[in-house]
């Protein structure tokens, strides 16, 4: 198999670093509330904590978040699954990967890191159920191979939850 | 042209009501590889922005298939002696704008008009800043286009041939900075306006302006059209004429070709420009349905 796996991915362009930087420097002025990012060495993958709101179904849970940047960064979306334990949430598999449109299609460079974790967040605390997706087994099993969740064709329908 | 991914051929189908997401599954590795390789050898095909071919091109294109539309390229012909070909992957309006208003620059020596945009252009980075925009999204974009701006004009030692701006055009790092920078000033220009574009939005999709932005004009890859052209004209204050070709026909039996010219608030205007060049906008982008390629006049 020689599906592209995460692993294969490419250095950061120059202008890529910059902009990352550009959000470092804003997230420690700033970090979103609920999210906790210790700097590493490493500026392409990041690893964030992310704490259930309150009067939520995740209130006190503590999660991880982890980012990878593309090479072309901001202009391709970054990679953002939750690491193991994901929350067991309607749109999020067992695997981590979550189903919201701005972290495929509908990404943008108008976007940061700081505004798709506000965005997971706001996901997060507006369950009203916690469950796995209907098709969590099928679709772990298509991932297997280790493919990135920017390579599954997604389709949302429902943008309440 | 919408190279967006084709709606699915590898049979899973979605679910429409369901609880929340869908996905396709790719349960046949080859497949999927073939399939995106074929993709890809598509979009290779052409680059962003293609060379200057005469009209004759465009009507060989449709030499087995529609005559009426073979009768409007030679009413077209009358006026227009070639076409540059973008490629079709839901950038092509931006795309177009770009290289026909640069070109322009580069060939008129136009330094009124950059020293004009420029002030258009600090008035988009305010809007942005005003509703709420992080400048460090947007910033680099802006420096990337201002750049092009002074690189156009000769004499420098940053100035660039005709030639090389072909190659920037079909340069990945600087051609989609400067699409996703026009794209800025767009969703800037409609939220800005927002009571006026908001009815246009509504009759398209029925969403909110703001939605409507971040779904339908800041994520690279979506299609523009009439809203897009008027926001981006406006703001820039650089008007657009848009030819269309398509298989439409008067019942009169006379085949014409209609054209729409995109005209910003008359104080906005290029100054450079003569009065008889105001009504004839500098930028000539032929719409066909999905798609818009660059046009030359005789």
């Amino acid at each position: 198999m020689t599906s592209s796996s995460t692993s294969s991915r490419k250095n950061l362009s120059k202008i890529a670093c910059n902009r990352l930087q550009k959000e470092l420097t804003e997230w420690q002025a700033s970090p979103p509330a609920g999210f906790n990012y210790k700097v590493s060495d490493n500026l392409q993958r990041w690893v964030i904590e992310v704490v259930g709101a309150p009067g939520t179904l995740y209130a006190n849970e503590t999660y991880r978040l982890q980012v990878d940047f593309p090479e072309h960064y901001p202009m391709e979306a970054p990679q953002v699954i939750f690491m193991n334990p994901a929350p067991m949430h309607p749109h999020i598999y067992s695997n981590g990967h979550i189903c919201l449109d701005i972290l495929y299609d509908s990404w943008s460079p108008a976007m940061t890191v700081s505004s798709v974790c506000i965005s997971i967040l706001s996901m997060l605390s507006s369950s009203t159920v916690k469950q796995r997706p209907e098709d969590n087994d099928r679709y772990v099993k298509n991932c297997r191979n280790g493919r990135s969740p920017k390579e599954t064709r997604w389709w949302f329908h429902d943008d309440k939850v | 042209m919408r190279n967006k991914e084709p709606v699915l051929d590898d049979g899973e189908v979605v679910y429409e009501d369901g609880p929340g997401c869908g996905w396709n599954a790719f349960e046949d590795e080859d497949v999927m590889q073939q399939t995106s390789s074929i993709h890809d050898d598509e979009a290779k095909k052409l680059p962003y922005v293609g060379d200057k071919e005469p009209l004759s091109s465009l009507a060989a294109e449709y030499q087995s298939g529609s005559p009426i539309l073979l009768e409007k390229i030679k009413v077209l012909a009358e006026q227009y002696a070639s076409i540059r070909r973008t490629r079709g992957d839901g950038n092509c309006f931006f795309r177009g704008f770009m290289f026909s208003y640069l070109e322009h620059l580069l060939e008129a020596q136009d330094k009124a008009e950059i020293d004009r945009v420029k002030v258009n252009i600090e008035r988009s980075r305010k809007a942005l800043q005003t509703l709420g925009y992080a400048e460090l999204t947007f910033e680099d974009f802006f420096t990337l286009f201002l750049e092009q701006l002074e690189d156009v004009i000769q004499g420098k030692e940053t100035s660039i041939s005709h030639e090389e701006l072909v190659l920037r055009s079909r340069d990945q790092s600087v051609s989609d900075y400067v699409v996703m920078f026009f794209r800025f000033v767009t969703s800037a220009a409609i939220q800005n306006r927002s009571e006026f574009f908001e009815p246009f939005i509504m009759g398209l999709t029925n969403t909110t302006v703001e939605q409507f932005c971040k779904s339908a004009v800041e994520p690279m890859g979506e299609e523009s059209d009439h809203v897009h052209i008027t926001a981006l004209s406006d703001a820039l204050g650089v008007p657009i004429r848009v030819v269309y070709l398509d298989r439409s026909s008067c019942d009169t039996g006379g085949v014409s070709v209609n054209h729409h010219d995109f005209i910003p608030s008359a104080d906005d205007l290029p100054s450079s420009s003569g009065s008889s060049e105001k009504k004839n906008p500098f930028i000539t982008l032929l719409y066909r349905p999905g798609h818009y390629d660059i046009l030359y006049p005789n």
